[in-house]
């Protein structure tokens, strides 16, 4: 045995874990979406290519094959809340990270910790939380009522508004923390020499904190963006149900609509507009690698 | 075929060892039967029941066809029952053999679902319909039409159910479509009915239903019988049970043994235990729906005159186990309402 050969059968156990819970997975959903389906659920084994097809044409109410924009118009809502989730994700951690950043060290922690610690409750639980905050008679409008602010409301509940606040709530921690982790690196005395320069404070935020806390905000933007996109409970719960999200979809297609093949066709489109936006900022992060 | 195999195996290794003599796997509507009972059970035969919850006929039906689910007793509603016998995914236990059968009532033998009574024997029946809260809503409730085409003043004062299976049924009802239709013009029609309806509907939500229509966030809410009767009649809730003359939605919930299933004979003695008249009747106290078994009227807490509910005056449509083509068309409507 030499060192050479134990650097890569070494990593044997690596791979064999990655092979079981990633790839097999996966290699099983892509052959399920190519699959056909079964009558009450389930599937049989073939090679179809339908599923894909469904996702932009079906049939119309009259019979006749014809393009759907429903389930565009499902993909197209859920980039733009998760991406909206993230831009208003990245606009609050910025400050909060960098009030955290400057704070004494002895407080620096248990700022740190007061920021994951939402994270030991269950998520159903936190989400629910925010069914007492916004809904009918909730904290809220109690507060506001008992400012004299409004007479009579409508509900908070149950609005697209809710939904972005239950996805901004669940996972701005996942922004804060790599946002914190960039500004910490910050050397003050660039920032010194850029107002030594006549830099203002606005073009010093701008040319100089920005750029060099970049990095953290892209992978905060990854951390937020991507489990956006798989998003159920918050659509179900602060949402009402009214509209679905991805989720929703593919959950409904292997639940009661019964079709295997077409839900895990939308995972498999979901998985590919992540592969997509990862590729994207793995390109931007070596493009930046080359310029430094 | 080979993917279910494997993922047998790999779920199989894990509850190997709760297939020693006395475990039972229940996995059931959630907190639809009494604890008071299953803890009688666990001391009058030493068997230990692990209890498990689901909300939706759906989820039940998608645990089984991903393979061995680790249960032993399941409680489908009668079109899924139908589906899961059709599909191979319950054992048969000659439920006609067992002495429960013999508690079960008459017209509830031999049904569609279960025509030779080889897999199921039933727990509770009850419809699905609409309930008003009586603070918020003044008019009559003898048509869907109040539910479905409300006046101006119910903006965002109704809500729904999250999946399609009872609501579609309802709205067919109203339509005098009939159930499981294949035919997309009628389908349209529901899909019509539900799109217009749509700015009225507050939430399309299928939990925490007691506090939304009885603390009267809502005046409309899609529900089941003895969910309202429970919160009426416990809670002292300003609510009524419509009884709309297009009819209601039915449902029918069985004890079924999932194939393969590593506790039968544990099973068999639950819905024993269940069926006898003494233990029949604490359940139907415990959970507010209709007992198919029969029961002691004396003792019974529910009655036509202090639970009408539970006695409708109208009549009761089942929901049926659809083909593709027809389920389709109920996914179609759900997915372009909520697209």
């Amino acid at each position: 045995m030499n060192w050479r050969d134990f650097r890569i059968w070494g990593l044997a156990p690596a791979w064999v874990i990655m092979a079981l819970t990633l790839v097999l997975p996966i290699g099983i959903v892509v052959l399920v979406s190519l699959s056909i389906r079964g009558a009450y659920g389930g599937f049989d084994w073939g090679l179809s290519f339908d599923s894909y097809a469904k996702i932009l044409f079906e049939e119309d109410w009259d019979g006749n094959l014809a393009f759907t924009p429903q389930y565009l118009a499902i993909i197209g809502r859920t980039l733009w809340l998760a991406g909206l989730t993230t831009l208003i994700c990245a606009a609050l951690a910025l400050p909060a990270a960098y009030v955290i950043a400057q704070a004494p060290a002895r407080w620096k922690a248990v700022l740190v910790y007061l920021v994951t610690l939402p994270f030991w409750v269950s998520m159903i639980v936190r989400v629910y939380a925010w069914i007492i905050i916004l809904g009918n008679d909730g904290v809220i409008e109690k507060t506001l009522r008992g400012l004299g602010l409004v007479a009579d409301m409508d509900s908070l509940l149950f609005t697209n508004g809710a939904m972005l606040t239950g996805l901004v709530y669940s996972y701005i921690p996942l922004m804060i923390l790599p946002v914190f982790a960039s500004i910490e690196k910050l050397d003050p005395a660039l920032i010194e020499a850029s107002h030594d320069l006549y830099g203002s404070r606005w073009v010093t935020a701008r040319r100089v904190i920005l750029p060099l806390t970049l990095p953290g905000l892209m992978a905060g933007a990854v951390l937020v963006f991507v489990p956006c996109l798989g998003a159920v409970l918050e659509p179900i719960l602060l949402g009402g149900g009214k509209v679905m999200l991805m989720g929703n979809l593919i959950q409904t297609q292997f639940g009661g609509g019964r079709n295997w093949p077409f839900g895990a066709a939308i995972a498999v489109t979901l998985m590919g507009l992540v592969m997509i936006f990862l590729m994207l900022n793995a390109l931007r992060a070596r493009r930046e690698v080359s310029h430094a | 075929m080979t993917m279910r195999i494997l993922l047998t195996s790999a779920l199989l290794a894990l509850p190997a060892a709760a297939q020693a003599e006395g475990v039972l796997n229940l996995y059931i509507w959630s907190d639809s039967i009494s604890p008071e009972l299953i803890a009688k059970f666990e001391s009058e035969t030493g068997i230990k029941v692990n209890v498990d919850g689901f909300n939706s006929n759906e989820d039940l039906l998608t645990k089984l066809q991903a393979g061995a689910s680790g249960y032993d007793l399941v409680t489908p509603s009668q079109h899924f029952l139908k589906i899961m016998a059709d599909e191979g995914l319950l054992e048969d236990i000659d439920a006609h053999d067992l002495a429960a059968y013999q508690a079960v009532d008459e017209k509830w033998r031999g049904q569609w679902w279960d025509e030779t009574n080889e897999y199921s024997i039933p727990l509770a029946f009850g419809t699905a319909g609409f309930t008003v809260n009586r603070d918020q809503y003044k008019g009559p409730v003898d048509s869907w039409a109040a539910f479905f085409e409300p006046g101006e003043d119910l903006k965002g004062k109704i809500a729904s159910l999250s999946y399609p299976d009872e609501v579609v049924g309802a709205a067919q009802l109203y339509l005098g479509v009939p159930f499981c239709s294949e035919d997309s013009a009628e389908m349209k029609r529901v899909y019509d009915l539900l799109a217009a309806q749509k700015p009225f509907v507050a939430a399309y939500t299928s939990d925490n239903i007691e506090n939304r229509i009885g603390g009267g966030e809502v005046a409309m809410h899609f529900w089941w019988d003895g969910n309202s009767m429970k919160t009426r009649a416990n809670d002292g809730a300003p609510i009524e049970y419509a009884m709309p003359k297009e009819g209601l939605v039915g449902w029918l919930d069985s004890f079924v043994v999932p194939k393969g299933a590593a506790n039968v004979e544990n099973a068999k003695k639950f819905i024993d235990f269940m069926s006898t008249v003494e233990n029949a009747t604490a359940q139907y106290n415990f959970y507010g729906h209709s007992a198919p078994v029969k029961i002691d009227t004396a003792s019974a807490k529910y009655t036509p005159e202090n639970a009408p509910e539970l006695f409708p005056t109208v009549k009761v449509e089942f929901s049926r186990a659809c083909s593709p083509a027809a389920q389709d068309l109920v996914t179609k409507v759900w997915t372009q309402l909520l697209q």
